[in-house]
């Protein structure tokens, strides 16, 4: 099967799913997407630059709080809050990328992780912006510009979510088709090499955890629009671990598999918490089999499969 | 009030604080400089030292009887740990394979403590010969706390001793060097590796018999205190045991210190020293830049 008549079947089932699903699933699936989202976007440094961030934490927290504030305080359009959240996401993200990337493996994650717990601690120290351990709460989703407001029930927003995945998925997958994917391949297989051949390694890795954290933070942004509040768990370093769970389950180096295996987790989670309260045993004990038996992930085992047909 | 006793008390405050995340951070240091694994499941390690020794203290009736067992225990299932899940990967060229592993056996351990022990925390009485308080300068110390500050003093000389003047210990530093050199030389480096990591577990485990009378045993306690484990490691230098003593005395002054004087920042102030600590050399104060 096509990768293009593959993703115009799985646009067209999730174009149908508002009209099959009862409206409580809605909100599983919309929660599901939002993941899917921040595991691509964490991909993009795991699975294209071998760079292993223990901190993308940072991304989704700073999205969703930016977004929290800036839809609380300011009442601009959804859609607009949203899009200043990224904005405001990718600035700050700037000049961490340049410090993380200024090393590679276990200083590269424990950088990240600092940056992350940073921002973790910051939500303390200005409580009076961020509500401290209360989060941000009762945010709103003020509807247009041009009298808009789609996005206001449930299932518009599951579109404005399915939008962004998409679209997100397709600019990633361009670019890591592009000459730069081929550079950032370089890079991950002999950075020494690349860097002989004339190219700034450390300004491509830079560009890609940008990219990686201004995704990850429209993830964050989405979240808060949706949940209506941001906690200071989103920025805690378990929620870090937990997305490089789903990303090296999933596949990493593929934006596909990390999203199927955000999907995975999460309805898991949502079937498994209903009938037992051991599940997060059983998906640190799913993570554990698949660093070491299947370093492929999920879609490592579906293209095995796949070949060996 | 004093001002001069009150630093004073401030000062053996964090010297104590220090104590405690010295146990933890010794371990890691080490067992980075041995296998370049950042042990993620460290802090689960500590808190189930911490529930081994409650129990050990309840069954037994003695506060010496846990920080004998517990260690013990843990340092064992440390070493299975080793053995079954991490040695298969040694050859593995992504060395974010063991990152990886170590966070998923934290889930799996910290759940597995709930299970076993319940969502209740547990105490640990503070042992009646090291109850009470002593006046300082005036300044009312806990006896406790003092006793910390003494055993960390004394494991730190003992360790570096250890480290510097026995064989086993001349093996620990050269296989930390070159690990392949010590195997074409004809150690078994696989039972050098075990060994170590199963001590820097029992090492964290005796930190978690330690902190439970001050703090009880419970089940985020590991989740904190790893990532200031992880701050000390990298402040000091990752795999210097010398670096993991000053990280954790100047981890120890931050947060009393920064407790006091700037509440709020207190948090903030620990990653600060951490990224100004990388900025200025990635490798940490006393480590080698990879």
């Amino acid at each position: 099967m096509s990768w293009r008549l593959a993703l115009a079947l799985v646009a067209g089932v999730a174009l149908l799913v508002p009209f099959v699903v009862p409206q409580y699933s809605l909100t599983v699936i919309v929660s599901a997407l939002i993941f899917s989202l921040f595991a691509m976007s964490l991909d993009l440094m795991v699975g294209y630059c071998r760079l292993y961030s223990f901190g993308h934490a940072a991304a989704y927290g700073l999205g969703a709080y930016c977004a929290a504030l800036i839809l609380t305080h300011l009442q601009v359009p959804l859609v607009i809050g949203i899009a200043l959240a990224v904005l405001v996401t990718v600035a700050i993200a700037v000049p961490i990328a340049w410090i993380c990337t200024r090393s590679t493996g276990v200083s590269f994650a424990m950088l990240t992780l600092a940056f992350a717990q940073l921002g973790y601690a910051m939500l303390f120290r200005f409580r009076e912006l961020t509500g401290g351990s209360d989060g941000v709460v009762g945010i709103p989703r003020p509807p247009g510009p041009f009298g808009i407001d789609w996005f206001q029930g449930k299932t518009g927003y599951y579109y404005l979510v399915l939008a962004c995945l998409l679209g997100s998925y397709l600019a990633c997958r361009a670019i890591m088709r592009s000459n730069f994917g081929a550079v950032l391949a370089g890079i991950r297989e002999n950075e020494a090499k690349t860097l002989s051949l004339g190219y700034n390694t450390r300004a491509y890795k830079t560009a890609t955890v940008v990219l990686s954290y201004g995704v990850g933070g429209l993830a964050g942004a989405l979240y808060a629009g949706f949940a209506g509040y941001a906690s200071p768990e989103l920025f805690f370093w378990l929620t870090s671990g937990h997305v490089l769970i789903m990303v090296v389950v999933g596949g990493a180096g593929t934006l596909v598999g990390p999203m199927l295996g955000a999907l995975f987790f999460v309805f898991l989670e949502h079937q498994l918490s209903q009938v037992t309260d051991l599940w997060p045993l059983i998906f640190g004990s799913i993570f554990i089999a698949f660093v070491m038996f299947f370093p492929g992930g999920i879609l490592g085992l579906l293209r095995r499969r796949h070949a060996a047909a | 009030m004093n001002f001069a006793s009150f630093i004073l008390a401030q000062c053996l405050g964090a010297l104590s604080q220090a104590a405690v995340l010295f146990f933890i951070a010794c371990g890691l240091t080490l067992i980075f400089g041995i296998m370049r694994i950042v042990n993620f499941a460290h802090g689960a390690i500590f808190m189930l030292g911490a529930y081994v020794g409650c129990t050990a203290a309840a069954l037994s009736g003695s506060f010496v009887a846990a920080l004998i067992v517990a260690p013990l225990a843990v340092g064992a299932i440390g070493m299975a740990f080793e053995r079954v899940f991490l040695r298969p990967l040694y050859g593995r060229r992504d060395s974010g394979a063991h990152l990886l592993l170590t966070f998923g056996l934290a889930v799996v351990l910290s759940e597995l403590v709930r299970i076993v022990w319940g969502a209740q925390p547990k105490s640990l009485a503070t042992p009646e010969a090291l109850l009470g308080i002593v006046m300082i300068l005036e300044q009312p110390f806990p006896i406790y706390r003092l006793f910390l500050i003494g055993l960390g003093l004394a494991a730190g000389i003992a360790l570096w001793q250890f480290l510097e003047r026995t064989r086993a210990g001349l093996l620990i530093r050269a296989v930390s060097q070159n690990s392949e050199m010590v195997h074409a030389l004809g150690t078994d480096v696989d039972l050098v590796r075990t060994a170590v990591f199963g001590f820097g577990c029992a090492m964290a485990a005796l930190g978690g018999v330690l902190a439970a009378p001050l703090v009880t045993a419970f089940l985020g306690m590991g989740a904190n205190v790893v990532i200031d484990a992880f701050v000390i490691v990298i402040i000091g230098g990752m795999g210097s045991f010398l670096g993991s003593i000053i990280g954790s005395v100047l981890v120890g002054f931050v947060q009393v210190f920064g407790a006091y004087y700037f509440q709020d920042l207190a948090l903030a102030l620990m990653y600060l020293l951490m990224l100004i600590v990388l900025v200025a050399r990635p490798g940490g104060l006393l480590g080698k830049e990879e």
